[in-house]
C-alpha cells in the first residue's frame, strides 16, 4: 500500500527563476526601486545662524507667581493591552481551529470561527500585525542590530509554525484573515492539473526569498516587499492603491473558481507552513476512524489536498469540507462521546 | 519719502565676503565711516564700501557704536571693549550680570548707555565704566519683552533715548534718568504702519533730521517713521533674505541707511531718493520704495 | 495500539524537536533583543515645517492626510521651556488676519482649533498685554497639519512647536505611509529611547 504521505518531500525548494505572474512582480520592483534612487533627498536648506546666545524664553522667574514650567506632553507609553489582546486572540483562534477541525470535525463551526477571526484581524485591526509580515520584521532583526523587535512580531511569527509542527496549518484554516477572505468566495472550484499546481506553487518560495532578500538590505534600500504587495490589506482598510486593490480584486474573482490562489501559490508564510506541516505530529485524516479506501472523498477538496485519497499536510488548508464525504463520518454523525480524535500521522 | 538701494557691501556672493559666521552690529561715526561688527572682528568701511581697517576683538561684537571723538565701543558678551580710531584696544568693561549681552550702545549727555538682553534692560555708565542705573526694569514685565532676544535703541540730540520693546509692538521713549515718557506704535499683521508678527521692530536708529528707523523681521523690512509714529516709507521690500533676523540699522549724516542682512552677511545701503529728506512727509502708509 | 514505535514514528518525533527546539531558540535569541521597540519617528532637521531656512513656504501638510488612521497620528508639541509665551503668538493666531478692537488678530490659525491660550504667572487685571501666555496643544483636536509649526519656526517664532509621532497611536506599520510620501524623507524608525520620549 502506498504511504501516506507526501510523496515529493523535498527538504529544501531551490528557488526556480521567475515564471507565471512573476515577470510583473519583478518588474515593478526593479522600477519602483529606480525610482526611489532617482529622487534624491532634499537639499539641506542654507546654515542661518540662529544661535541664542541668551535664553530667548522667558524664565519662571520673569513670569512669577510661582509658575513652573509643565511638562512637555509626552507619548503614553505603548498600550500592551491590546497587542496582548491580539496574541491572546491568536493563541485562543489556533487552538479552537485545531479542535474544530481535528476533533470537532465540523465545518460549521469552523465557519464561524473564520468569520470572527475576519473581523477581529481584518476588520478591527485592519491586516496588521500579520505572521505573514513578521517574516520580514524577523529577518530585519536577525541582521540590523540597530532594529528593535517587539515580542509580540516575535509571538505572531512563532506560533503559527508551533502549530503547524503540532497540527499542520492550523492558521490557514480559520485564522489567517486573508485566507478568510479567499476562504469565503469560493463558488466552484475548478481542478488545478497536478503539474500546473506543483509549479505554481513554487512561486511562494521565490516571493519567500525575495521578501527576505528585501528586508534584509540595509535600512537606505530595504522594502518590505510584502507588505508592499499585500493584496486585501486595502480592504482591511478601505483604501490603498489602485494597482493593490485592482489585484486584490482579482484574486478574489479568481477565487471563485480556484480555490485560495494566494494561500497556495503566492503567500510566503504559506511556504514556510508548508514544510513545516509535513513533520507534523497529528495531521488531518478524512476519515474519524476507520480507513475504507473508498474514494468518495477524491474530488472534495477545492484546494486539490487529498493526494491517494489522503489529505496532504503540506498542502491541507483545514478548511474541513472533505468530512462530509466521508461515509464513516456521516455513519457516526454530528455529535461523538468519544472521539477517537485524528490518527497519528507515524 | 522714497528710498532706492545704492549697493551691497561685503557679503556671500559680493564681492569679498568680510564675514563668515555672523553680521550683528552696525554704526557710522561722525565722518560717515561705516563699523559692522560680527565673527569676533570689527571692520571699517568707506562710503564706497572699500575696507579701511579691521581689527580683531576679544569677543563675538553684537554691538557698536563710535563717539564724535572716535573712540569705538563694542558690545560683547558679558563686557564692552573700548578701541581708539585706530584699532588700538584702549579699556575693556566687564560685567557678567549687568552686561550680559550688550547688543545695542548709545551715548546720552555725559552718559554711556547700554541694552542688556538677558536681562532685558538698558543701563547707564559714566565715561569710565562705573554702573550707574537701570531704564526701562520699572514695569509690569521688569522690563523689555524681547522674545528675539536683541534689545536695540537710539539716543537723540535732546537725550531722549527710543528703545525697541518689540514684544509689545511699539517703540518706547525715556528720559536719561529712566522715566517713560511716551510710547507709539501698534501691532498690526496688515497695515503697514503696524508692526507684525509676534515681536517687532527688533531694531531702531535715528537720522539727523529727528526720524526713526525701525527694522523688522519675518518679513524682513526697514520703516521710517516720525517720533510720533507716523510712518513715512517703507525700505527694501524684497530686498532681503526672508530668513533676516535682528537686522541692526544705522544712519549716516546724508540720511543713507545702512542695514544688515544678517542671513547673507552683507550691508545694504539705502540712499534717499532725493537729497533733503527730512522736509517732505509722505502719507502714512504710502511709500513704496525700493527699486535697485 | 501498542506496538513499539517504528523507525518512521522515531525519525519523526527527532525531526519535531529539533524543529521545535530551533524554533524555540531563534525565538528567544530575538527576544533577548527585544527589550526596545523600534517606532517611527520625526526628524526635525530634515522636515521642511522645523527645517530652518525654509521661510514663506506652505506648511506641508502629509503627516496629517497620509497616516492610514482616520486621525493622523502626528500630533504638533509645544517646548515650553523655548516657547518665548507671547502675547501675540504667530503660531495661535492668524496674524495676516484683520485685528480687532482689542488689538488682537480676530483670526486663529490652528483650522481645528487645537490650541489652547492661558496667561500665566502673575496677571495684570488691566492690560492683558502685560501678561506671558502658555500655549498648549490639545491632543486629542490636532492633527498634526503642521500649520503651527511653521509659524513658529524662526525667524517668526522661537521653533518650539513640533511634529512628533505619537507612538501610542501609531501602528508602526513596516511600510508607513507618511515614510514613503514625505518629500524630506524625514522619517526613521528608530529603537525608543526613554530620553527621546519627550515628545
Amino acid at each position: 500500500m502506498k504511504h501516506r504521505f507526501d510523496t515529493q518531500a523535498r527538504s529544501a525548494v531551490k528557488p526556480a527563476a521567475p515564471r507565471g505572474p512573476s515577470p510583473y512582480l519583478l518588474s515593478s520592483l526593479l522600477l519602483t526601486l529606480g525610482v526611489a534612487r532617482l529622487c534624491t533627498p532634499a537639499a539641506l536648506a542654507q546654515q542661518i545662524d540662529y544661535a541664542r546666545p541668551v535664553d530667548a524664553a522667558p524664565s519662571p522667574e520673569d513670569i512669577g507667581e510661582g509658575y513652573a514650567l509643565p511638562v512637555v506632553q509626552r507619548p503614553l507609553p505603548r498600550p500592551v493591552w491590546r497587542e496582548t489582546a491580539d496574541v491572546a486572540v491568536l493563541l485562543a483562534a489556533l487552538g479552537l481551529c485545531a479542535w474544530i477541525v481535528l476533533w470537532r470535525r465540523n465545518r460549521r463551526e469552523l465557519v464561524l470561527l473564520t468569520i470572527i477571526c475576519l473581523l477581529y484581524f481584518g476588520a478591527y485591526r485592519e491586516g496588521c500585525i500579520c505572521p505573514i509580515g513578521a517574516i520580514q520584521n524577523v529577518v530585519v532583526a536577525l541582521t540590523d542590530p540597530a532594529y528593535a523587535i517587539s515580542y509580540f512580531a516575535i509571538v505572531f511569527f512563532f506560533l503559527p509554525l508551533l502549530l503547524a509542527v503540532l497540527f499542520g496549518r492550523v492558521f490557514c484554516g480559520g485564522v489567517c484573515p486573508l485566507g478568510a477572505m479567499q476562504e469565503l468566495v469560493v463558488l466552484r472550484p475548478l481542478r488545478v492539473p497536478r503539474v500546473l499546481d506543483k509549479v505554481l506553487g513554487l512561486f511562494k518560495w521565490v516571493y519567500l526569498v525575495l521578501a527576505i532578500w528585501f528586508a534584509a538590505r540595509p535600512v537606505e534600500t530595504r522594502d518590505f516587499v510584502i507588505c508592499r504587495f499585500d493584496p486585501f490589506v486595502g480592504f482591511f482598510r478601505f483604501s490603498g492603491p489602485t494597482h493593490m486593490m485592482l489585484i486584490g480584486a482579482g484574486l478574489l474573482v479568481l477565487g471563485l473558481f480556484i480555490g485560495r490562489p494566494y494561500c497556495r501559490y503566492v503567500c510566503p508564510y504559506g511556504a514556510i507552513l508548508s514544510l513545516l506541516s509535513r513533520i507534523s505530529w497529528r495531521g488531518v485524516t478524512i476519515t474519524p476512524d476507520k480507513e475504507l479506501d473508498c474514494g468518495l472523498c477524491a474530488a472534495s477538496c477545492p484546494y486539490g489536498a487529498i493526494r491517494d485519497l489522503r489529505a496532504e499536510k503540506s498542502s491541507c488548508l483545514f478548511c474541513a469540507r472533505c468530512f462530509n464525504t466521508c461515509p464513516r463520518h456521516r455513519a457516526r454523525g454530528q455529535t461523538e462521546t468519544a472521539p477517537q480524535g485524528p490518527s497519528q500521522s507515524s | 519719502m522714497q528710498y532706492h538701494r545704492q549697493r551691497v557691501i561685503s557679503g556671500k556672493g559680493v564681492g569679498r565676503a568680510e564675514f563668515a559666521e555672523a553680521l550683528r552690529g552696525l554704526a557710522v561715526d561722525a565722518q560717515d565711516r561705516l563699523y559692522a561688527v560680527g565673527d569676533s572682528k570689527l571692520v571699517v568701511f568707506s562710503l564706497q564700501g572699500e575696507l579701511l581697517e579691521s581689527w580683531a576683538t576679544e569677543r563675538p561684537g553684537y554691538s557698536v557704536a563710535v563717539t564724535t571723538s572716535g573712540t569705538v565701543y563694542v558690545g560683547q558678551p558679558g563686557q564692552v571693549q573700548l578701541f581708539d580710531p585706530d584699532g588700538k584696544p584702549l579699556d575693556t568693561w566687564r560685567d557678567a550680570d549687568r552686561m550680559g549681552l550688550v547688543t545695542a550702545i548709545g551715548f546720552g549727555g555725559d552718559f554711556v548707555l547700554l541694552a542688556d538682553a538677558k536681562d532685558r534692560c538698558i543701563r547707564r555708565y559714566d565715561q569710565h565704566g562705573k554702573y550707574l542705573g537701570e531704564i526701562g526694569r520699572d514695569n509690569r514685565m521688569k522690563g523689555f519683552l524681547i522674545p528675539n532676544r536683541h534689545l536695540d535703541f537710539a539716543v537723540d540730540a535732546a537725550g531722549v533715548i527710543h528703545a525697541g520693546n518689540p514684544g509689545k509692538h511699539r517703540v518706547e521713549r525715556y528720559a536719561l534718568d529712566g522715566q517713560l515718557l511716551g510710547h507709539w506704535g501698534r501691532f498690526d499683521g496688515r497695515d503697514p504702519a503696524g508692526f507684525s508678527g509676534c515681536c517687532n521692530p527688533t531694531n531702531v536708529a535715528l537720522t539727523r533730521g529727528g526720524h526713526l528707523v525701525v527694522t523688522t523681521k519675518a518679513e524682513p523690512l526697514v520703516k521710517v517713521y516720525t517720533t510720533d509714529g507716523r510712518l513715512l516709507a517703507l525700505v527694501g521690500q524684497g530686498d532681503f533674505d526672508p530668513n533676516c533676523k535682528n537686522m541692526d540699522v544705522a544712519v549716516d549724516s546724508q540720511g543713507r541707511i545702512y542695514v544688515i542682512d544678517t542671513a547673507r552677511l552683507q550691508i545694504c545701503v539705502f540712499a534717499p531718493a532725493d537729497s533733503d529728506s527730512t522736509t517732505q512727509p509722505a502719507q502714512p502708509g504710502a511709500g513704496e520704495t525700493v527699486r535697485p | 495500539m501498542n506496538q513499539r514505535p517504528t523507525r518512521r514514528e522515531v525519525l519523526g518525533h527527532a525531526a519535531r524537536g529539533a524543529t521545535v527546539v530551533g524554533l524555540g531558540g531563534l525565538g528567544l535569541y530575538l527576544a533577548r533583543k527585544a527589550s526596545g521597540e523600534s517606532v517611527w519617528q520625526i526628524n526635525c532637521d530634515k522636515c521642511v515645517n522645523s527645517r530652518l531656512g525654509a521661510v514663506g513656504v506652505e506648511a506641508c501638510d502629509l503627516c496629517a492626510t497620509d497616516c492610514v488612521l482616520a486621525l493622523s497620528a502626528v500630533r504638533a508639541v509645544n517646548d515650553h521651556a523655548k516657547c518665548g509665551r507671547c502675547y501675540i503668538c504667530p503660531a495661535y493666531f492668524d496674524i495676516k488676519s484683520a485685528v480687532d478692537e482689542e488689538g488682537l488678530p480676530s483670526q486663529k490659525l490652528c483650522p481645528r482649533d487645537a490650541i489652547e491660550r492661558k496667561p500665566i504667572g502673575w496677571i495684570d487685571p488691566d492690560d492683558p498685554a502685560n501678561n506671558f501666555y502658555e500655549y498648549t496643544i490639545d491632543e486629542k483636536l490636532c492633527n498634526g497639519c503642521g500649520e503651527c509649526v511653521m509659524a513658529c519656526k524662526e525667524p517668526a517664532g522661537l521653533t518650539s512647536i513640533r511634529l512628533v509621532v505619537r507612538y501610542d497611536l501609531c501602528l508602526d506599520c513596516n511600510r508607513c505611509s507618511i515614510a514613503i510620501v514625505c518629500p524630506d524623507e524625514a522619517y526613521d524608525r528608530k529603537p525608543l529611547d526613554e530620553h527621546e520620549a519627550a515628545g
